[in-house]
């Protein structure tokens, strides 16, 4: 039975290990399983389909990008950034914070997974990671690459961005719209979760500050080694006062379509563990009325047998009342 | 575990508790594993996003004033020669003039529209040019610049890596297509001095140029690119070839050519005479001769302004809206009963 089901638990006790051996997860004693169903299980999927539906995102905004520069260079495969670059965007600049959301992040606390048991359902419901969320994500990335791209290719049309003259040459375009794009995919993460340690603060800042000690090392490297990025930071970007400007628009900018759509859905519109998050904001988790209320309203009713579809009919012609009397409840 | 309680039943309370603890399996705990770290756990509440909206607005709109001031500040001349510069009998073909042995001396004038400081920066601006194209990136040897020892280093320069089977320094296209029209400027019958020294980056002249390195068998080929060089002039002071290899990033891209170290007051007629060799016309491309001063910000540019100004005010607006949204629509705490579970009958997804 453990074998055949989706995910087997077995306790470990004095009858012996066997039961351990052939399951997915082992716990001590049975009450533990309340734990790792309310809270370990939520989080789980919480931060799996965050972290999933960011991975996403991050790479189609790398790509569109470099897609989109593409355009310019009459689709001759040349990209817009240093091989290295490319290579090293997945592995130091926005591996860390997303591994960190998916092993460590908390959108409800422990505590709260108790008390709002309800919870759980967003699991099974697949709320999280609905086609919905995953195709606004994708979205969202197009949205960023577009933004990097033109906004960066526009403050650089005519290559002037130094103050001694230099022109900008493809190196300069590239280290823009990289810096940028670091910023964005990291400041993005930092916006989208709630939940912040000191292992979410080191990895999100450091992530973006690591880009920066790595232009500058590569930089310094010789140029046998570092072909067109040698100095380019030291040298043209950190000079030049257009450069950071352009960094500090573009990210601002890009990230306010999501800030506006967060907003309007932590207020108006919240999921259910948004609703606990407002909860504990306002100091209500410590009335024990008000949490039975909370909890009794969100059962979710039954689905199978005679007696639930009957119930089903009934409640389609009650919903309109329903409605009018939820108006009047005061919260 | 029986034994052991047998054994320290007698003792005392504090050995007794000792021993159950020696025999516990629990984990030590520690916050880092128990996923108890101390936690910062914003939400956007209405004050937050309010508040993120107005400081935006109040750090972006002076940011937009103060770059559009010295985009504004800056004056810029554009010139496009190409097509005027092809005398009307030949402009029927002109890639067949621009192929040909005709005279190609060209007089332009430039009216100055507002005086100008120094330095003046003259630039050549082409358009439809694809320097960013893959292979012609590709076509350069770095090695072979740097230094004569790799003077043999001509792999990804085909085809134009050797002449008689000799390696061509420097060798491949972009080299090859070095950019060689000249422009002789004067004011007033007395020449303006362009200086070209100190137009290419500073690691550029020092590190990938060798000051060893003297160009060797260049544009001996059938096919003449472009410009040709000084054969006793090292690469690392041949500052025009040094600037045309920093390829450009966009197919509309200019290029420093000289500085000028003179003011320039408003409505001085400015004279070029610019040789047009470089041919651009088989693939319709333009060129344009450039001059501009620059500003902190760099050149004229009004993108950086006006975006900043328009982020900012939209910002501004967001804020308002923001605070009028939460003055008028309640806020319902969130009533479960909308859960999506809950609002299908039978609680479908």
């Amino acid at each position: 039975m453990l074998q055949e089901a989706d995910i087997g638990v077995g306790i470990s006790g004095v009858e012996g290990m066997q039961a351990v051996m052939s399951s997915d997860i082992a716990i001590a004693q049975f009450r533990y399983l309340e734990r790792l169903l309310l809270v370990h299980g939520h989080w789980c999927y919480s931060r799996i389909s965050s972290m999933i539906c960011y991975f996403f995102y991050k790479n189609i905004t790398f790509g569109v990008t470099i897609f989109l520069y593409e355009a310019y260079t009459s689709f001759s495969a040349q990209p817009a950034y240093n091989d290295w670059f490319l290579s090293l965007f997945n592995v130091f600049f926005s591996s860390l914070p997303v591994i960190a959301v998916g092993v460590f992040d908390q959108d409800v606390s422990a505590r709260f997974c108790y008390k709002f048991p309800l919870l759980y359902q967003e699991g099974v419901q697949n709320i999280l990671f609905s086609w919905k969320r995953i195709i606004g994500w994708m979205f969202n990335g197009v949205i960023s690459a577009l933004a990097i791209f033109f906004l960066c290719k526009e403050s650089l049309k005519h290559q002037l961005f130094d103050p001694n003259g230099k022109t900008a040459g493809w190196e300069v375009l590239g280290g823009t719209m990289y810096t940028c794009m670091v910023w964005v995919v990291n400041l993005q993460l930092a916006l989208s979760i709630s939940y912040f340690t000191w292992v979410q603060h080191i990895v999100i800042w450091g992530s973006i500050a690591l880009w920066y000690i790595f232009l500058m090392i590569y930089g310094a490297m010789s140029p046998s080694f570092s072909t067109d990025a040698y100095m380019v930071f030291l040298e043209a970007l950190a000079p030049a006062p257009s450069y950071w400007l352009t960094t500090l628009f573009v990210m601002i900018f890009s990230l306010i379509p999501y800030f506006i759509y967060k907003s309007v859905k932590m207020r108006f519109f919240p999921v259910y563990h948004q609703m606990i998050q407002w909860i504990r904001y306002e100091g209500h988790s410590n009335d024990a009325e008000f949490v039975e209320m909370v909890r009794q309203r969100s059962i979710r009713p039954t689905t199978v047998g005679y007696t639930a579809r009957r119930a089903a009919s009934v409640r389609r012609e009650d919903r309109f009342y329903d409605q009018i009397h939820t108006d009047l409840v005061a919260f | 575990m029986p034994s052991n309680n047998t054994a320290s039943s007698s003792a005392a309370g504090s050995s007794d508790s000792s021993t159950t603890r020696r025999n516990s399996k629990r984990p030590k705990y520690s916050k880092f594993t128990q996923q108890e770290l101390p936690a910062c756990k914003p939400i956007l509440t209405p004050g937050w996003v309010i508040l993120t909206f107005l400081v935006i607005s109040v750090i972006f709109i002076p940011l937009g004033v103060v770059s559009l001031f010295a985009s504004q500040d800056v004056v810029e001349i554009v010139d496009r020669y190409d097509n005027d510069c092809i005398p009307p009998p030949s402009r029927a073909d002109k890639v067949a003039y621009i192929q040909g042995a005709a005279n190609k001396t060209c007089t332009r004038t430039i009216v100055v529209p507002k005086k100008m400081k120094q330095p003046i920066y003259v630039y050549y601006e082409l358009e439809n040019f694809y320097q960013n194209h893959r292979r012609y990136v590709k076509s350069r040897s770095d090695a072979q610049l740097r230094s004569v020892r790799d003077e043999n280093q001509i792999e990804g320069c085909k085809p134009e890596d050797d002449v008689n089977g000799q390696p061509i320094v420097p060798c491949g296209l972009i080299a090859w297509s070095l950019f060689n029209d000249t422009y002789a400027l004067s004011k007033n019958n007395q020449p303006l001095n362009v200086s070209k020294k100190g137009i290419a980056w500073k690691s550029d002249r020092e590190h990938k140029f060798g000051k060893n390195v003297f160009p060797k068998n260049f544009q001996m080929g059938n096919i003449t690119g472009g410009g040709r060089l000084i054969p006793n002039v090292p690469l690392s002071e041949q500052e025009d070839l040094i600037v045309w290899m920093r390829t450009a990033a966009l197919p509309t891209f200019r290029k420093l050519y000289g500085k000028i170290e003179t003011d320039l007051q408003e409505n001085d007629t400015i004279h070029v005479v610019l040789e047009n060799n470089y041919n651009t016309y088989s693939f319709d491309g333009k060129k344009k001769l450039v001059l501009s001063t620059t500003s902190w910000l760099g050149g004229k540019n009004d993108f950086l302004g006006i975006a900043y100004l328009t982020v900012g005010g939209i910002c501004f607006f967001l804020a308002l809206a923001f605070t009028i949204m939460y003055l008028v629509k309640p806020r319902r705490l969130g009533d479960p009963t909308y859960l999506s579970w809950n609002r299908v009958p039978g609680g479908g997804r």
